[in-house]
């Protein structure tokens, strides 16, 4: 019996620390493949950020703002962290609410488990509730795995 | 499954769905008929009247028409270069002038600064309907504020709740349709009005002076870049439904403005600071005259607040792509972990508006702003703008021709777009000569943008927010998380 992971991403280092997380975590030869996921948000201030691929420098000249080619460019960072691991990968970018389209995708996939982030820590976390994560964990069809960022320090 | 080891190296293929796109053709269709909507007609109707006298529809037709025309541009346009970044980037690729480039972002971004300054005073006059209590400055300035916190969160993706703001802007204005029609056919209207002008000098001057009032009511349509690229099949929906709603709204202000004309004396539309409810206190439809100013009254602020939220979500974007290409500081960069919105964007661009509102109202309360109030003054402001970026957009899209064409793109008629130019052209002198005391707030703006670049000349390099690929702050940051804690 395998299982196919849909691990999320929304371009932040957080995510990257998510897809880490599940390789650490889980056995590759229990899985039958990794699906890597970007939801774009065409109606937000920013429809995507990303914060993991260094690129975008070089095309700085064009102030072309293409936020599908800033998702594809977080994938392919998240995706690098399953190479060589085993699993077949795949990459997904959608439009339209993240939590919706991660749930849809989970469903398609007839997913085993998603793994999430929740950018969050501190006060906004804690006062503006709803956020893709907790939405995720409410409505998917499966486990969700969501990988907080550790506390500072104290704790730790 | 097949031995995943030998399966892997196909991974860097994207899943052949990955052209999902969430913008249909009818959703693009409602987002610029609802953006263009809110715009101007609820905000500026009595201005126009004013300046025109009973002939104005013909104004909103003038408007109407030159900014179709710009449409036709941007259709074109936005076929070859599906991308977000809308004017800036066409004018990037026809000139290959980053001084251009610039100025034409700045351009941009100080119209919608204006334009939401100018929807915010109206919000605050319809409101004022509901309830007197409050000083106008005060709700403008908490209207700006709310909008920023909603943007911060993160607008609604959902299809559904913009539809819905669409229909609700949609059924006020076929109130006042109805309205017109009912008086109509008890055969009560004079229709010679609706060719009269009111103003000493000549006829068309009139007109031309109206037109650039009205134009406003049609600005926002080039906001639909802003989707370009989630919209499916681009090339196909992308002029069908620009061009649609542009040509939607533009009836729908025709037969709005003719309505207003015949149901109320021009001098009481003139003098009104929320002129289409006048037409629903003229007492023509049997229905109690406070319940539907109420009515009415909040669906005019639905459809300001439609429009101003897509005008605030434009600024931010224009801040945040010019901070990545280290053109303003990089702070404007800077995105909330959570909530993924750039909040420093967000808050700057408030401050903005709030400025242009305070300083409006100040002059106002101190009687030297001119005859005109903030609502006009600050439109005046953003068509001028526009116009400048119009104008170049379409000389843009003649100099792109030259490259050679992607096979399905959307060719706007040669000759309608030589008529845009003119158009926009003629409407930009105008309003200039007509009121040259608007280039001193254009100039004000300019400034502000020019104060940014210089910031980031003199002090920037050293707050750069992205660090090149694989530097240690990349890696020292994901291991202070949890993922790391369990190796």
């Amino acid at each position: 019996m395998s299982m196919h992971v849909v691990v999320a991403t929304d371009g932040s280092k957080q995510s990257l620390a998510a897809a880490r997380h599940l390789r650490a975590l889980a056995a590759p030869e229990a899985l039958s493949a990794v699906t890597v996921l970007a939801v774009v948000r065409p109606l937000a201030a920013v429809s995507f950020v990303d914060e993991l691929s260094g690129t975008g420098r070089e095309d700085a000249a064009s102030s072309v703002a293409s936020f599908r080619d800033a998702a594809k460019a977080s994938i392919d960072v998240i995706a690098a962290v399953f190479d060589g691991w085993g699993p077949k990968v795949h990459r997904k970018v959608r439009s339209g609410s993240p939590a919706n389209e991660i749930i849809k995708v989970a469903e398609q996939v007839d997913a085993g488990l998603v793994v999430v982030a929740s950018g969050g820590r501190g006060l906004s976390d804690r006062v503006l509730l709803g956020s893709t994560a907790q939405r995720v964990q409410q409505y998917a069809p499966c486990p969700v795995l969501v990988v907080r960022p550790a506390p500072k320090r104290r704790r730790a | 499954m097949a031995d995943p080891a030998h399966v892997h190296d196909l991974a860097s293929e994207l899943d052949d769905d990955n052209l999902q796109r969430s913008i249909s053709g009818w959703l693009l269709f409602f987002y610029v008929l609802g953006d263009v909507l809110g715009s101007g007609i609820y905000v500026l109707i009595g201005a126009v009247a004013a300046a025109v006298g009973g002939a104005f529809w013909l104004a909103f037709l003038a408007g109407v028409t030159v900014a179709t025309l710009t449409g036709l541009a941007y259709a074109e346009l936005v076929t070859k270069h599906p991308q977000a970044a809308g004017a800036a980037l066409y004018v990037s690729k026809a000139f290959r002038r980053p001084f251009l480039t610039f100025i034409i972002t700045i351009c941009m971004l100080s119209a919608t600064f204006a334009a939401a300054g100018s929807l915010a005073t109206g919000f605050s006059s319809y409101f004022a309907q509901v309830w007197e209590l409050p000083p106008p400055l005060l709700i403008a300035v908490i209207f700006v504020a709310s909008l920023a916190v909603v943007n911060f969160i993160g607008i609604t993706e959902s299809v559904v709740a913009n539809m819905v703001m669409t229909f609700v802007e949609v059924a006020g204005l076929a109130v006042v349709v109805l309205i017109g029609v009912v008086y109509v056919s008890r055969g009560e209207a004079d229709f010679s009005v609706l060719v009269q002008f009111d103003t000493d000098g000549s006829p068309v001057f009139a007109v031309v002076a109206g037109a650039a009032l009205a134009f406003f009511a049609m600005t926002g349509f080039e906001n639909a870049a802003n989707v370009a690229e989630e919209t499916v099949d681009p090339s196909r929906n992308f002029p069908r439904a620009l061009i649609g709603g542009m040509v939607g709204a533009g009836i729908i202000y025709v037969i709005v403005a003719m309505t207003a004309a015949l149901t109320v004396p021009i001098d009481t539309l003139a003098e009104s600071d929320a002129a289409l409810l006048e037409v629903i206190k003229a007492d023509i439809i049997p229905v109690p005259v406070g319940v539907m100013t109420t009515i009415f009254a909040i669906v005019a602020m639905v459809a300001i607040t439609n429009t101003t939220l897509v005008a605030l979500v434009t600024q931010s974007r224009i801040l945040y792509g010019m901070a990545r290409e280290d053109v303003v500081p990089g702070v404007f960069a800077k995105v909330h972990a959570a909530r993924r919105s750039p909040w420093v964007a967000l808050v700057f661009s408030a401050l903005v508006v709030t400025t242009l509102l305070a300083v409006g109202h100040t002059l106002d309360a101190a009687g030297i702003g001119g005859s005109s109030g903030v609502v006009e003054r600050l439109a005046t402001v953003t068509v001028v703008f526009t116009l400048v970026i119009y104008a170049l957009v379409i000389v843009a899209a003649f100099v792109l021709r030259r490259d050679e064409r992607p096979a399905d793109t959307f060719r706007a008629p040669t000759a309608l777009l030589g008529i845009g130019i003119v158009g926009n052209a003629g409407l930009l002198v105008y309003v200039v000569v007509d009121d040259p005391t608007s280039l001193l707030w254009c100039a004000g703006l300019l400034a502000l943008g020019l104060l940014l670049y210089v910031v980031e000349r003199f002090f920037g390099r050293r707050g750069e927010t992205r660090p090149p690929p694989g530097t240690a702050r990349t890696t020292s940051t994901s291991t202070t998380s949890t993922g790391e804690e369990h190796r």
